[in-house]
């Protein structure tokens, strides 16, 4: 039951609400255009992107002067220097922000009113999230596609039905007797129209699908924690061989097991400094709450940190999303360590997924085609390179007489089934 | 009206249609896709129930192949600190490092000990960023903190094997060989750093060092 304030003060409450807002209004139509011109390419209101988000921005120490954010605004470099808030943002977004040396207080007043506004806008209609409004935006688009071209279907049978029907009409006055038309679902030309049709489109899908099967792209489970790689590789810069060592010197790249989160974790009880977590559903997630998953599986009792026993730690079941078939031989340790593939190659932008999903294809033809185009590190002479290239004596003298200029892995067996299916 | 419920059926199955992929899909040859030895992340709890004898674990005192003898000094009992102050006295077994083991040093450094000592060694890596990172607690300077920069090798040492305060055990992160090459690459470090800073102040002597950590003690 959600207990419901006295319609006379939620009525006076929009009188308050409306006065304020068109008392604000003309400025805020000017904080729009300046926003839009001058913060928006960097800035959100609600998230962070290039730049912090600028919702609530008052309640962040000096900026409530706005003054201040003035003196930030028209020159950030030398602001920076006498301040370790704008420093520490700069480490956390890597870079200053532009300057506005043109800008005044007056423009400064008008953003932030704007702001406010938006802020205020989005408090009174908290029920719409905001994923709702952008993501369905295509489905939409296809249903208005499909209906449109439905209604121009029938539209044309009626047509063609009419048609029949006067030619009928008009044959019965010359007094012509013809044969009566065979309907149109037993006429031979539609049917075999029809039938081609179908048989393209449904070869075309069912090709797709059977190419497809087994192949995993895109597969993103919903894992025991809501772990998110953005938080943990992309905005804390934790190196991905922290938690995933053995990639380099192994045939798995390793899951970590509860006690390397909680090298961390232990210290780190809840989530209070990052970005707010949506999942992919578009629900926001706790990330205090997950992080409180993760103890209970190490038996961890963040009041009592001292008394931690890490032998009594229970497995978590992480689900396993890149699978290649038992038939398939992969190391990571040969492509990390001697091919120094960055992981991004083929797991993606890891440090900006929230949830992680399959970002490469693993089918036969993906490998092969990397292994044709990727060339060798083929330096065998300093400490750098890799020795063991010195055994391609013919390749390495064909490039000394420049009759190849690289060597690619397809040249040195990349291509050989054996070197996989064995 | 059945005509309307599938149709209304259709339509919601389009329009509530997610593209998210939460499930892995099928395979044309499940024998031939999923191993039927048990491979590395397999469930292993039932394999006792199956009569197959399996341990995750080397034998107690396994040394790998290639890797250097295990540390002799044991844990502290909770609240102890007797096998701490004893590692003082263990000596690294491992040679002066070669330029190339010396670069895989930092690179196990960077991977493992930058996100909190930070890249250069001066306590303030991603996590802590001066107070505005997410880890509540300032890692050690490696390099500025006196008390780290005459700490024997064997005492960092225990403190990477077992933990220290809020630092974990790096034992399942880092084999007997790359933990003494790490602080083997952190000892360099503080001796460039005092070096740079011998050029101004009088060198100081190992005994201070002892004297100290005794003194702490």
């Amino acid at each position: 039951m959600i207990p419901r304030k006295p319609n006379f003060i939620k009525s006076g409450f929009f009188v308050v609400v409306l006065t304020i807002v068109s008392f604000i209004n003309s400025s805020a139509q000017d904080g729009k255009a300046l926003f839009n011109s001058k913060c928006a390419s960097c800035h959100q209101i609600f998230k962070d992107a290039v730049g912090p988000a600028l919702m609530n921005l008052e309640e962040r120490g000096k900026w409530a002067d706005h003054n201040e954010i003035l003196k930030w605004a028209n020159n950030p470099t030398a602001y920076m220097a006498k301040d370790p808030y704008t420093e520490g943002l700069k480490a956390k977004f890597g870079s200053v922000m532009q300057a506005f040396p043109d800008l005044t207080i007056k423009d400064v007043d008008a953003i932030v009113g704007y702001i406010d506004q938006q802020v205020a806008d989005k408090n009174k209609a908290p029920q719409t999230p905001t994923g709702e409004t952008t993501a369905p935006d295509n489905g939409h688009n296809a249903v208005i596609f499909g209906v449109i071209s439905l209604i121009l279907a029938i539209i044309a049978l009626i047509l063609m039905q009419v048609n029949s029907n006067l030619k009928k009409l008009s044959d019965d006055a010359e007094n012509i007797l013809r044969p009566d038309p065979v309907p149109f679902y037993r006429n031979k030309v539609y049917i075999a129209l029809l039938a081609f049709i179908l048989f393209v489109v449904g070869g075309y899908y069912l090709t797709k699908g059977a190419i497809n099967l087994g192949r995993q792209k895109n597969y993103e489970p919903a894992q025991p924690i809501f772990y998110s790689h953005k938080v943990h590789a992309g905005i804390n810069q934790i190196n991905c061989l922290y938690c995933h060592g053995s990639a380099w010197d192994s045939k798995t790249a390793g899951v970590p097991s509860v006690n390397i989160c909680m090298n961390c974790h232990k210290a780190i009880t809840e989530y209070t400094k990052g970005p707010k977590l949506f999942n992919e559903e578009q629900q926001e997630i706790n990330g205090t709450a997950e992080i409180a998953k993760l103890f209970k599986a190490a038996g961890f009792d963040p009041s009592k940190p001292n008394a931690w026993d890490p032998s009594k730690a229970k497995p978590l079941e992480w689900i396993k999303i890149h699978n290649l078939p038992d038939h398939v031989f992969f190391s990571h340790a040969q492509h990390v360590r001697a091919g120094k593939v960055q992981c991004q190659t083929c797991h993606g932008e890891i440090t900006a997924m929230d949830e992680v999903k399959q970002f490469s294809e693993l089918s036969m033809g993906w490998c092969i085609n990397c292994h044709r185009e990727t060339k060798v590190d083929f330096n065998y002479s300093d400490s750098t390179g890799n020795k063991f290239y010195s055994i391609y004596e013919k390749f390495h003298n064909d490039i000394k007489a420049g009759k190849m200029d690289s060597v690619t892995v397809k040249d040195i067996g990349g291509l050989e089934c054996q070197k996989c299916h064995y | 009206m059945k005509k309307l419920l599938i149709i209304t059926g259709f339509i919601t199955a389009v329009v509530g249609c997610s593209d998210v992929k939460r499930e892995p899909g099928r395979v044309y040859m499940p024998d031939m896709a999923y191993s039927r030895a048990i491979e590395t992340y397999a469930d292993h709890s039932n394999l006792e129930k199956e009569g197959i004898n399996y341990t995750a674990k080397p034998v107690e005192g396994t040394v790998a192949r290639g890797d250097l003898p295990h540390f002799p000094v044991a844990q502290d009992k909770a609240g102890d600190t007797v096998n701490y102050v004893a590692s003082k006295a263990v000596i690294s077994p491992m040679a002066a490092l070669s330029a190339d083991e010396m670069k895989e040093a930092e690179r196990l450094y960077l991977v493992n000990c930058g996100i909190c000592h930070g890249p250069k060694l001066d306590g303030n890596g991603p996590l802590w960023k001066d107070g505005n990172g997410p880890y509540p607690s300032a890692p050690k300077n490696l390099v500025g903190d006196p008390v780290v920069s005459k700490m024997p090798e064997g005492q960092m040492f225990y403190s990477v094997t077992y933990g220290k305060g809020n630092m974990g055990s790096y034992a399942s992160q880092l084999s007997t060989k790359q933990r003494w090459m790490v602080i083997a690459y952190i000892k360099s470090q503080q001796a460039a750093k005092a070096g740079v800073s011998a050029q101004a102040a009088a060198p100081k002597t190992d005994s201070t060092a002892a004297t100290s950590a005794a003194a702490k003690k």
